[in-house]
């Protein structure tokens, strides 16, 4: 039986003269690498077995091809170059295979030792946040954006005009009662805080010829003592279209829109008569309860639906304060409360909070 | 407005149960919140909004029903027997201010037996929130409630002459009501008078000295109608609304005066006996014709997008009390495009005078749910505030910046704002404040910026930062100027401690870094020493931009101006005017182009500079940058240090500076050719030296 010794030896000084022997020499040293190798890889020396085999001037195959190879008998010579050769590609090929699975090995324990503990943080950067109130905004200018509105904006500091008188609630309309108003000392033209929005209807129609089509946001303020419902001041969202084809299925058309967009596609609604001086005829508009779905509830006292806002067809009355020819013109206009909605989509108990600027609240509209 | 649901019934025959009345009535336009059991009944909660006084009684809320299923409203015929004595011979009217009352009625009781009210009554004044006083004076309360109409009853014994003077209350004059308060008048007020003086403030409350007690036996019934405006004033002045004054400041019906009266006096002679004189006093000196107004197809279509048909239209309008008739040519041809109604103003219904109101009273009662929706076709493009891209892209900047929005009340404390209010501003101050800490807007929004860093810190939280982007608010020469700005405000930790690193606290250099890191969206900020009195002086600065020129403030608070508000913690704040800043980002956006990425590899050369105490880092690096060298590509400072063995006077800035080529590696001798170039400027400019290192 041949042994690794037997490659110092030529074939002739072995007595191999045949390919039949020839194959047989091969197939022991293929036995004996594979023994050899096993052995090996228990005891991780994978670098010395490759020298041992391939080391270009001592490796046993170099010294096959220096000790048999060159000096083989011409018969035999052939079959010597291809078992080498075959021999060559085996050892090649486990040696790269074990040397992957020694990798892998390897790898895995590293795995196992550097494992992190991923329950723990890893190192957060403050990011900041946008106030709830502004996220809202940008919702609802979004989806009115989308059907062709234009944003404008006006002055908290109003003058009783453009605050009542032009939106036709005179000096002693009942409908003031609602709107207590805190007034600025020392303004020679009785200048007062906004209580609405509407003002910048007004201001509006007086600049621009039809068509019309506008949302105005921004800070409004009431008289009212604060409490959970009440504030000094609030936000508003007001709406104005004016054309010379604008009708209330116009106008429904456009809330029905909204309320989808708001509130999510199963949501309904409900246009309910009502009164403000500046629109006739005039609407509230409800949504299907967001606590029961419209079944019910405490929340909607019951009746399955959410008073969201007022609006309605813009009063002909007013199209007299700002030029506009009443008996052509027709539109629709509303005014929402940004805070109610936000407090309803979102679940807040309260208004003050959203003013307070407790972190606690703000950290929890990312 | 308390509605009693068998009440109501007495006018109308609807069937339906009060839930499906409440919610018929509120698709109606009457929204009623809910539905509650008393001894008298359910009781319907409704909503009457300032246009419809006429549904602020039942027989008003019956027609109401009456038009939703199209019912006939039941007459009111009150059944009197009177005596032979005529009331006319009892009392006498005079209006002497008919413009502040356009009718007063007056009945004549005699003999009643003045008692407490019986069972069915006091259960149905108190379904509705009223209190029982006695039979007469809640016969008035009942009549009110179910016709709207308010009235009175005075002891006619105590009527100097048995007379009635309606007039302007004198200059003076006072008068003591039923609550027992003594009233100064004007003469902007109507009072009923007798010969001698006012015995009620007309529309608002009655006085005292005539008022119905057990011991009286002749009552004279009052219903009239006052001027709105005159009896809302009245009412304001005194600070006295009663159901009478919400009635009238909405307008009463002046053709339910009289018929009041008798609904009265007879339930009065039911409960309590007496006669009743014949007739009635009844000065109408406003009597006026009652005003057509037309409906047209062609209008409803035009505003409502849809059509109504005839017989809805005119069963609505009938039942409403409106008469429409057909007036056009095409009379015979229901559902003509050209159909015309003429209509007739019921006298209950002064807020319907257009053809507006009209079309509103069908669409509402047909309902609104019929009218199909539509999406109006968008005839011009979309567009966001001016400068709404610039905003987004500063706030989003603030919030990367770690910065927590906040939106503030602007109505602030006086004594604060004033603080921090620059000198000749003239702020908004309100005139009507409900409290001391909400008394004027706002001149910064440094005010609202502490205010909640200290709720914040009196929570708990001593670790913020946080922005807001509002206004300041002014008068210049009486007229309001409102300024967009933005505030910044921290304290606390700029990081707080983790397993994996230790924490820092905030300081001026985090402000400053984060206003640059603002900055650089609109070019870059200028920094100048000095600023307002309540930021500390060394930190106190300045910033301005580009062409837009001064910006804003930035610093510390003064620790004087933190204990005054009670803030332990070290605070900083800054806040810009945002207009120019919006421009400047604007401005920058429009000119930035890419430049090329150099190919060539960055050389950096470290010098440690010994300089005279002073002296500052953009001096140096302006000094550099001078010496217009092509290949320099920055100079930033990389090591500061004083003390220690500096000679006295003396600090040691270390500079980085780095030099790049855009067409080739630079080689060593270019690099010390420029390097000397740099040392030598800086010893002669600047005086430095390099220091042995
Ligand atoms: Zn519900």
């Amino acid at each position: 039986m041949a042994t690794t010794d037997s490659t110092k030896q030529t074939l002739a000084q072995m007595g191999v003269d045949s390919p039949t022997k020839v194959a047989s020499l091969f197939d022991d040293l293929r036995s004996a690498f594979d023994r050899d190798v096993a052995h090996e890889i228990s005891s991780l020396d994978l670098e010395a077995a490759r020298v041992k085999w391939l080391g270009r001037k001592a490796g046993i195959l170099a010294e096959i091809g220096d000790n048999w190879l060159k000096p083989a008998a011409k018969e035999i010579k052939p079959a010597v170059g291809q078992s080498l050769n075959a021999l060559k590609a085996h050892v090649e090929g486990q040696f790269t295979a074990l040397a992957a699975a020694k990798d892998t090995a390897r790898e895995q324990s590293a795995a196992a030792r550097d494992q992190i503990d991923l329950s723990l943080p890893g190192v957060e950067r403050a990011i900041g946040t946008r106030h709830l109130i502004r996220q809202t905004y940008e919702e609802l200018e979004r989806i009115f954006l989308s059907i062709g509105f234009r944003v404008v904006e006006g002055p908290e500091i109003e003058t009783p005009y453009y605050n009542f008188e032009a939106l036709n609630i005179p000096e002693h309309h009942p409908a003031r009662d609602n709107m207590d108003t805190f007034y600025i000392e020392g303004s020679k033209a009785g200048h007062l805080l906004r209580t609405h929005t509407s003002p910048m209807q007004i201001r509006t129609m007086e600049k621009e010829k039809p068509p019309v089509r506008i949302i105005v946001p921004g800070k409004v303020y009431r008289r009212d003592n604060p409490d959970s419902t009440h504030g000094y001041m609030f936000h508003q969202i007001e709406g104005l279209a004016v054309d010379t084809d604008i009708t209330f299925c116009d106008f429904k058309g456009t809330v029905e829109y909204f309320v989808r967009e708001f509130l999510g596609p199963k949501a309904k609604t409900r246009l309910r008569p009502s009164y403000f001086p500046f629109t006739e005829p005039s609407a509230e508009v409800d949504a299907t309860c967001h606590v029961c779905g419209g079944s019910g509830c405490r929340v909607c006292k019951f009746s399955g639906w959410i008073e969201l806002f007022g609006a309605g067809m813009v009063n002909p009355a007013v199209y007299g304060c700002v030029n506009y020819d009443p008996e052509k013109l027709s539109g629709f206009a509303f005014g929402m409360g940004v805070d109610r909605l936000a407090m309803m989509k979102y679940g807040v108990g309260e208004l003050p909070v959203l003013t307070q600027n407790d972190v606690r609240f703000l950290r929890q509209f990312p | 407005m308390k509605i009693v649901y068998n009440w109501l019934k007495e006018f109308v025959d609807a069937t339906a149960p009060p839930a499906e009345l409440r919610s018929r009535l509120s698709l109606a336009g009457v929204a009623v919140d809910s539905v509650e059991e008393s001894a008298a009944g359910p009781v319907l909660d409704a909503e009457i909004t300032a246009n419809r006084p006429d549904c602020l009684g039942h027989y008003g809320m019956a027609r109401e029903v009456a038009a939703i299923y199209r019912l006939p409203v039941k007459a009111l015929q009150p059944k009197l027997k009177e005596a032979a004595i005529k009331a006319s011979d009892a009392t006498r009217v005079e209006i002497e201010a008919p413009e502040l009352c356009g009718r007063y009625t007056a009945r004549i009781m005699r003999g009643v037996k003045i008692q407490p009210s019986p069972d069915w009554l006091r259960q149905r004044l108190e379904a509705i929130g009223q209190n029982s006083i006695n039979n007469v004076v809640d016969v008035t309360n009942y009549v009110m409630f179910e016709l709207g109409q308010p009235m009175h009853a005075f002891d006619l014994d105590k009527l100097s002459e048995r007379r009635i003077v309606v007039r302007r209350a004198r200059a003076g004059e006072k008068i003591r009501t039923l609550d027992g308060v003594e009233r100064a008048l004007t003469k902007d007020m109507c009072v009923i008078a007798d010969a001698s003086r006012a015995l009620a403030i007309a529309g608002v409350m009655g006085g005292s000295e005539s008022e119905i007690g057990f011991a009286s036996r002749n009552v004279l019934l009052e219903s009239a109608w006052f001027d709105p405006i005159t009896v809302r004033r009245t009412s304001k002045a005194l600070g006295l609304r009663t159901e009478a004054s919400y009635r009238f400041e909405r307008g009463a019906d002046p053709e339910m005066a009289e018929l009041a009266t008798r609904r009265a006096a007879e339930l009065i002679q039911q409960l309590g006996g007496g006669e009743i004189l014949s007739g009635v006093v009844d000065v109408y000196p406003g009597r006026a014709p009652a005003p057509s107004i037309e409906l047209s197809r062609k209008e409803l279509l035009r505003v409502m997008g849809a059509d109504v048909p005839d017989r809805d239209i005119e069963e609505i309008l009938a039942a409403l009390g409106f008469h429409p008739s057909r007036t056009d040519a095409h009379r015979g041809t229901p559902g003509s495009l050209l159909a015309v109604w003429q209509c007739t103003q019921p006298s209950w219904r002064r807020d319907a005078s257009r053809g507006i109101d009209l079309i509103e009273e069908v669409a509402r009662h047909y309902g609104y749910d019929k009218f199909p929706p539509r999406l109006p076709p968008a005839k011009q493009p979309a567009h966001r505030l001016p400068h709404a891209e610039a905003q987004d892209r500063l706030r989003e900047r603030v919030v990367a910046l770690g910065y927590q929005e906040i939106v503030a009340i602007p109505l602030v404390d006086a004594r604060r704002d004033e603080i921090f209010r620059a000198e000749g501003v003239a702020p908004a101050v309100i005139g009507n404040p409900l409290a001391e800490d909400a008394s004027v807007m706002r001149s910064t929004g440094i005010v609202s910026m502490l205010g909640a860093l200290e709720w914040n810190l009196n929570h708990g939280q001593r670790n913020l930062r946080l922005f807001e982007i509002g206004k300041t608010y002014e008068l210049r020469d009486g007229e309001p100027v409102e300024t967009a700005v933005l505030t910044l405000g921290a304290t606390g930790l700029a990081r707080e401690k983790t397993i994996h690193e230790a924490e820092r606290e905030f300081t001026f250099a985090d402000l400053k870094g984060d206003l640059d890191g603002i900055g650089k969206l609109a070019g870059r900020f200028g920094w100048q020493s000095g600023g307002p009195a309540w930021l500390a002086g060394g930190l106190a600065s300045r910033i301005s931009a580009g062409n837009s020129g001064a910006l804003g403030v930035a610093g510390q608070l003064a620790r004087r101006v933190a204990d005054q508000l009670k803030l332990r913690q070290e605070i900083f704040v800054a806040e810009l005017r945002l207009e120019p800043l919006l421009a400047g980002i604007e401005a920058a956006r429009a000119t930035e182009k890419f430049t090329l990425i150099p190919r060539f590899p960055a050389v950096e050369r470290d010098f440690s500079l010994v300089l005279t105490d002073g002296v500052k880092f953009a001096q140096v690096a302006d000094t550099i940058r001078a010496l217009a060298i092509p290949e320099l590509r920055s100079v930033e400072p990389a090591d500061l240090f004083r003390g220690g063995k500096m000679p006295v006077g003396k600090f040691s800035l270390m500079i980085r500076v780095t030099f790049q080529s855009g067409e080739t590696t630079l080689t060593d001798a270019r690099i010390a050719e420029c390097s000397s170039q740099i040392v030598a400027a800086l010893e002669s400019k600047l005086g430095a030296t390099l220091r042995a290192s």
